[in-house]
């Protein structure tokens, strides 16, 4: 599945960028998270997060890292984990773009691969359930970063 | 007190076992409870093709209540990591180091309970590298494609063919016209509403394992588990298999799968008796599936419409092994009855078998070995023919249908259809469903912009299997069994070798005894499914029963008849050759008050039998089939396409057909009617697919859609009798009919309703997504 958008964040370059390179920062936002614990600073971290697939909850435990670091222009992460008869693989990019007047916008794009129970129970609603999921996620990473 | 009635053939009999499963009584294998039980529960893959790189328990082992956490390492140490399949392949148990297919068994888990062990298995962490995966057959087929088994040399499994090809060419090259169609028989799944499972239960003190489980051939299973098993010194007749009530087989209870040898293996190691039951997904995605074969068919014929030559190529997609469970001589099992119910002078079929990234399997769903997928092949071809040719399908069935007087009728691909009289069916359809009045209607809605499809399918069958010279499973011949006690009081007590899943063969087969002894059914009790006490039997699958154990039926009467004529010509005092028997006695010819009754001569048998003549009145029969049987009959589906939705009504479904004599018409009727909407379903709802890496898709209710009352149709059913002349009783089978014959009709009829459009062929499952873009693509969609 692939996924893409843009976010315009009331924020200069630098400061959005700090934010969405911190995991700590980032984890506040992300649903569902449980632990986060950084492995490797600025390379590799793993998060455990619980999400909800309609009836189905699969709490999964996800190393990810980043592959490419462009610091403040462009980021890319891959990720992947796993949870009880099911996995998960994927990767995100991020190109962050000055506008006009002072705030920033960020492209962003995702590909996830899931495998096993929850793609076989819950692909049906994967499509919403990662529209809403990301819609909340981005929501929040604006709030807390235009505070 | 008033006369018991007989309750022979072709009485309506009311089902004896619903006394039980119309009361919540019946007695399934997750309704055993042994003392001490334990649960077994499975770790799965969620990767269709990957590396394990490690499996760590420790989690798991911490978690109270869990006993202990098994992989292929553990079954290893007495090599039952790997299982024979039916058709001679392997199939891993649990693996050592990689998985090949989606829902694979990697670990089981054993518990105190079903909940415990189901924690544990959420526990186990199991690393895993995936590998590349191929789902697609052709794509498995091409070089370089992924290797789905290590220890072959490639994913072509096996080559099959059946006709003279020299002949069949020659045919199509001088033929008027020819049709040509690729069409997709999906993967879809027997979805018995009970899963397998199995409570093993070891005595350590006497070496003997019980084994409670889901199956449709415990007498088979016992022979396989006795030969897998045999080198850790389980032998035999310390073996018991017993197959209790079953909720549902139709195929998918024929094979052995991992978690049955998961069970036992734990009930030995700990001496306590283990459960193993699945869940609705795990028996939906890792069980044997049906179907899955990609076929490109071609007819050939004349002008005026006569058939001449047929050419079937196929590709059968079995996943991971080739776990059908096909007769061994035939992997394709009968699908050279492509031929159908038209007399073909040439003909020649070839299907090649293929291992993919999915689950095993390939068996017969409520159809005797690929007979589905050749009739509704055969029909969906007779139908485009008959329109490339300009004439009605009826018509054009009329024309090539084999004659009642060509029986019995040698095919091109060389079965010997036993009896028919197919333009009987198929009229006596036509006139049940209003043919012509249809025609009519059809024609005056088109013209109004309103589709609608009047779609015919004219199957024959072949089931029975079979005789021993072509038939057997793993070398065990596929013959059937019954055995008669006939007790002192005139009542009886029989045992067969075959297991009911819900055909009634407590009733059925009481009825050919009573008709045969004139001992009235209820006075007879019928027993199956227990390997300790019945007669060795091959099982029920492939509509089998009726041919071979209702037959050895029987036999074993007519010897227990033919025993107790010398004990009444004993009693009366008379030569044998001077009695003569009515239904349930023997009276002197010319003298009928001369007579002694079975019951009488049961009675004698035990008190007052001939000196020199063994005591007791009892028999059995093994019977091996002379022939297969060749059920038939003639469908007719109308249908109405929503122009809005894509939406396929079925607005009339007639079913006529012909199993030769009816045991129970009552019954029969029922299994026409549950079969019809097994038809019903995979034509319009069902089919289980894969994405690319290996995913399925329907593996549970919602995503796998099964029909209920809401959307089944009306059926309407009709019969002719043309009795099968080699059967004892003339009985034919008829389990599995309507499942073979449906789908055909209902397509037939789709396209029947579209093809005006330019619609030549659409895929079953006919979902309305599906024609509403073929409605798009031809401008006929009603859109806002």
């Amino acid at each position: 599945m692939q996924f893409a958008g843009t976010v315009t964040i009331d924020a200069p370059r630098a400061e959005v960028w700090k934010f969405l390179t911190d995991p700590h920062a980032v984890g506040r936002c992300a649903p569902g998270l449980e632990s986060l614990e950084i492995v490797i600073p600025d390379k590799q971290f793993k998060a455990v997060a619980a999400v909800g697939f309609g009836s189905v909850s699969v709490k999964f435990s996800v190393d990810v890292e980043w592959v490419e670091l462009d610091p403040p222009n462009r980021g890319k992460l891959k990720g992947r984990g796993s949870a009880p008869g099911s996995a998960v693989e994927g990767s995100s990019e991020m190109i962050l773009r000055d506008l006009p007047n002072g705030s920033t916008d960020m492209d962003w794009s995702a590909d996830v691969v899931v495998f096993g129970t929850i793609a076989s129970l819950a692909s049906r609603l994967m499509g919403s359930l990662t529209r809403r999921l990301t819609g909340d996620f981005f929501n929040c990473v604006k709030a807390k970063i235009e505070g | 007190m008033a006369a018991v009635a007989i309750q022979g053939l072709g009485h309506p009999r009311k089902r004896v076992e619903d006394a039980r499963f119309i009361r919540g009584k019946g007695n399934y294998i997750d309704d055993m409870k042994l003392p001490g039980m334990l649960q077994v529960d499975i770790v799965r893959s969620p990767y269709a093709h990957a590396k394990i790189k490690a499996i760590r328990t420790d989690k798991a082992l911490a978690v109270p209540g869990v006993l202990a956490v098994i992989t292929g390492e553990t079954l290893k140490q007495y090599n039952v990591h790997n299982m024979p399949t039916l058709m001679s392949d392997t199939q891993m148990v649990l693996p050592l180091d990689t998985v090949k297919y989606q829902f694979q068994e990697v670990a089981a888990v054993l518990g105190t309970d079903r909940y415990t062990a189901a924690d544990g298995v959420a526990a186990v962490e199991v690393d895993y590298e995936p590998l590349p995966v191929v789902v697609d057959p052709f794509k498995a087929l091409e070089p370089g494609a992924p290797k789905v088994r290590d220890d072959k040399e490639s994913n072509h499994i096996w080559h099959w063919e059946w006709g003279d090809r020299a002949a069949a060419d020659k045919a199509f090259d001088a033929a008027e016209v020819t049709v040509k169609e690729n069409i997709y028989i999906p993967r879809i799944h027997v979805a018995s509403i009970e899963t397998c499972g199995c409570v093993a239960q070891w005595n350590a003190t006497e070496g003997h394992l019980t084994l409670y489980m889901t199956t449709q051939a415990p007498h088979a299973i016992r022979t396989v588990v006795a030969l897998i098993t045999g080198h850790l010194g389980l032998s035999e007749e310390k073996i018991r298999i017993v197959s209790p009530d079953i909720g549902g087989g139709f195929g998918g209870k024929v094979p052995a799968y991992p978690g049955y040898v998961i069970a036992v293996a734990l009930s030995i190691v700990t001496g306590a008796p283990v459960k193993w039951i699945e869940d609705r997904t795990e028996n939906m995605a890792a069980d044997s599936f049906g179907r899955d074969y990609h076929i490109s068919a071609e007819l050939a014929g004349k002008k005026d419409g006569t058939l001449t030559a047929l050419r079937f190529k196929t590709i059968a997609d079995h996943g991971y092994t080739d776990a059908a469970a096909n007769p061994s001589k035939m992997p394709a099992g009968l699908f050279h009855i492509a031929t159908g119910s038209y007399d073909f002078k040439n003909a020649f079929v070839e299907v090649d078998g293929v291992y993919t990234n999915k689950p095993p399997g390939g068996i017969a769903y409520r159809c005797s070995f690929r007979v589905t997928e050749a009739v509704h092949t055969i029909e969906r071809m007779a139908d485009l023919m008959a329109h490339e040719v300009g004439l009605d399908p009826a018509d054009f069935r009329m024309k090539n249908f084999i004659k009642p007087e060509q029986f019995p009728y040698k095919s091109a691909l060389g079965w010997e259809y036993d009896s028919g009289n197919y333009a009987g069916a198929l009229q006596k359809a036509m006139d049940m469903v209003g043919y012509k009045e249809l025609r009519k209607e059809q024609a005056e809605k088109r013209k109004r912009g309103e589709f609608m499809g009047i779609g015919i399918s004219s199957f024959t069958e072949i089931v029975g299997a079979g005789p021993s010279k072509d038939f057997d499973i793993l070398g065990l011949k596929m013959f059937d069994s019954c055995e008669i006690r006939v007790h002192p009081t005139g009542k009886a007590i029989a045992r067969f070798g075959t297991k009911s899943q819900g055909q009634g063969h407590e009733t059925t087969y009481a009825q050919i005894l009573a008709e045969e002894l004139g001992i009235p059914a209820d006075h007879i009790k019928i027993e199956e499914g227990d390997t300790d006490t019945a007669p060795y039997g091959l099982g029920t699958y492939a509509s089998r029963s009726t041919p071979t154990a209702g037959a050895a039926a029987a036999m074993a009467a007519r010897k227990v008849r033919a025993k107790a004529k010398k004990i009444a010509a004993h009693l009366l005092e008379a030569a044998e050759e001077d009695l003569q028997w009515e239904q349930g006695k023997f009276f002197v010819k010319g003298s009928p008050d001369r007579a002694k009754t079975i019951q009488e001569i049961a009675f004698a048998a035990y008190t007052n039998h001939p000196q020199g003549m063994e005591a007791g009145l009892e028999a059995v029969s093994y019977y091996d089939p002379p022939n297969l049987t060749f059920p038939f009959g003639s469908y007719i589906c109308v249908v109405d396409i929503d122009r809005g939705t894509g939406e396929v009504k079925v607005r009339r479904f007639v079913a006529v057909d012909d199993c030769g004599v009816r045991i129970n018409p009552m019954i029969v009727e029922g299994q026409i009617h549950g079969g019809l909407a097994m038809g019903f379903a995979p034509a319009l709802m069902e089919e289980i697919s894969y994405d690319e890496n290996g995913n399925i898709h329907g593996s549970n209710f919602t995503d796998y859609l099964l029909p209920t009352a809401v959307e089944t149709p009306k059926w309407e059913t009709g019969e002719t009798v043309t009795p099968s002349p080699h059967h004892p009783i003339g009985a034919k089978g008829v389990g599995e009919s309507a499942t073979v014959g449906a789908p055909a009709a209902i397509a037939n009829a789709v396209v029947d309703a579209l093809w005006h459009l330019g619609v030549r062929h659409v895929d079953i499952p006919i979902t309305p997504p599906k024609v509403w873009a073929l409605l798009k693509e031809h401008g006929a969609a009603l859109e806002e």
